[in-house]
């Protein structure tokens, strides 16, 4: 019987996607045991919100993931929408969906760097980090801030647009479009990546089925699932896009997916632009504490990058929130999945695998 | 994994040589200097002149990272303002969402460009915003 070596692969490492560890054991470069622990990023967001009013709390939401904050800003000004009644315009929807799919695609190219970095493929992180820089710019002229926006708002969202925008966002579109090719070339074509990221990191589609997983998980097993489609929300029904899939279900196929998404995205944003109608962005609301919210339950889903996305929230007739439960795709790909993808992986593809799965820690904890 | 000869994806990856001839993404700082962004959320700036003193950016401020206090220049104060306080800032705990700055009545509370502070003294964080 060989003998195994215990190591704890985080929670500082570079290779770990944010603040969390892997216990593994190893039969030389082998893994032969996983388990996945979490607590060192624990900031208690939901019990901080229910001492806050929403319209205090709408700024610590965004907190909840640093890759893509938006998602939930969204789904917490969703959520209090539909428990108070209120009615957003349609520019003020027009908008949100500018700023979520242009955090889809930042996420996806931040997903690119942390892929390419977790394979040693040193040029990918450096192209795609400063492509996404430049919509960061955009964001700032936006929101004000560049990481967290503090932008969709329950009623709307803070401020309107720049007039210079729409030229501003179709400028980057088409530099971005023309070098998703170049990316093609450097990354998703490369023979050494194709052989680092085929095969590894195999789920099927049962099992996706089985454990509620989504995003490009179950995408790349060829399940199209996604919310935007599937239960659409904002002005998503009456944009034109794909669910992009793939079926072999291994880190390449995720790749490919999220590949295709980043076109999707830029093919949405495009058709933002041409429908964006004129209109008020925000309703009138109360002064925060008289902004009481009714005593009811919701639930809403939004699509992230890295999947399906929820809230819940109740309210009991204060101005405050009773509970609010915050369910990222994160808690089941990080858990049932990785936990069992590792066990039989190499020691040098635990990186290549939490960022194929886009685990994001913070949003686990909370 | 048998390995499969792709001979588009071993010259491909060589495009990147291209890359070598374009101009960098960067600005040689501080020769350049990168363009003030109008909305930028900032620094705190006070016009002592229409603040009315009436707390309402501390009531909202869910950091609790305003308190009131006594204007470093009384003479400036607006005549109308009943508490004779104004907003001073921790930037210990601000995290610059805006909120302040939309509940501010006679707007004299707004966030500018300006966001680099450097100071040995962490008292100093204690931010009494310009007067401007």
């Amino acid at each position: 019987m060989s003998e195994t070596i215990k190591i704890f692969h985080g929670p500082q490492h570079p290779g770990v996607t944010g603040n969390m560890s892997l216990e593994l054991d190893l039969d030389g470069e082998t893994i032969v045991k996983a388990v996945t622990h979490v607590g060192y990023l624990h900031r208690g967001f939901e019990k901080m919100i229910e001492r806050r009013t929403v319209i205090q709390a709408f700024t610590i939401v965004c907190r909840i993931c640093v890759p893509e904050p938006d998602p939930n800003e969204e789904n917490f000004a969703r959520g209090v929408e539909e428990l108070y009644g209120l009615e957003v315009s349609e520019r003020a929807q027009y908008i949100r969906v500018m700023i979520l799919e242009l955090a889809r695609l930042q996420a996806h190219l931040l997903w690119l760097a942390g892929q390419g970095g977790s394979i040693g493929h040193e040029i990918v992180p450096q192209w795609a980090i400063g492509e996404r820089d430049y919509i960061l710019d955009l964001f700032e002229a936006i929101t004000g801030g560049r990481v967290y926006h503090m932008y969709i708002y329950p009623g709307g969202v803070k401020r309107d647009l720049p007039e210079d925008l729409p030229e501003r966002l179709l400028a980057l579109l088409d530099t971005l479009a023309s070098r998703l090719p170049e990316y093609d070339r450097i990354f998703f074509d490369n023979a050494a990546v194709k052989k680092r990221l085929q095969g590894v990191g195999v789920v099927d589609a049962a099992e996706c089925v089985r454990n509620s997983y989504s995003g490009p998980v179950i995408r790349g097993c060829g399940i199209p699932r996604d919310v935007r489609k599937d239960a659409p929300y904002l002005v998503y029904d009456r944009l034109e896009f794909d669910i992009p899939t793939q079926s072999a279900g291994d880190a390449y196929a995720r790749a490919l997916v999220r590949r295709a998404e980043m076109h999707q995205s830029i093919r949405i944003l495009r058709q933002v632009v041409e429908q964006l109608p004129d209109g008020p962005i925000q309703c009138k609301l109360p002064r925060h504490r008289q902004f009481k919210i009714p005593r009811g339950e919701t639930y809403v889903q939004s699509e992230s990058a890295r999947g399906a996305f929820g809230y819940f929230m109740a309210g009991d007739g204060t101005p405050f929130l009773r509970r609010l439960q915050v369910r990222g795709p994160s808690i089941v790909h990080a858990f049932t999945l990785l936990e069992r993808l590792l066990v039989g992986a190499q020691l040098s593809d635990v990186a290549l695998i939490m960022n194929s799965l886009g685990i994001c820690p913070p949003e686990i904890e909370r | 994994m048998a390995w499969n000869l792709d001979i588009k994806g071993l010259i491909h990856p060589f495009s990147a040589l291209a890359q070598g001839f374009k101009q960098p993404h960067t600005l040689s700082y501080p020769v350049e200097q990168r363009a003030e962004v109008t909305g930028y959320r900032g620094f705190h700036v006070n016009t002592i002149s229409d603040c009315v003193g009436c707390g309402n950016c501390q009531d909202i401020c869910m950091n609790e990272a305003i308190d009131m206090v006594e204007p470093l220049s009384p003479e400036a104060m607006n005549p109308k303002n009943a508490s004779g306080l104004v907003p001073r800032i921790d930037y210990g705990r601000c995290c610059w969402c805006g909120l302040c700055v939309d509940v501010c009545g006679p707007d004299s509370l707004r966030l500018e460009g300006d966001c680099v502070y450097v100071s040995p003294d962490a008292d100093s964080f204690l931010y009494m915003p310009k007067d401007k």
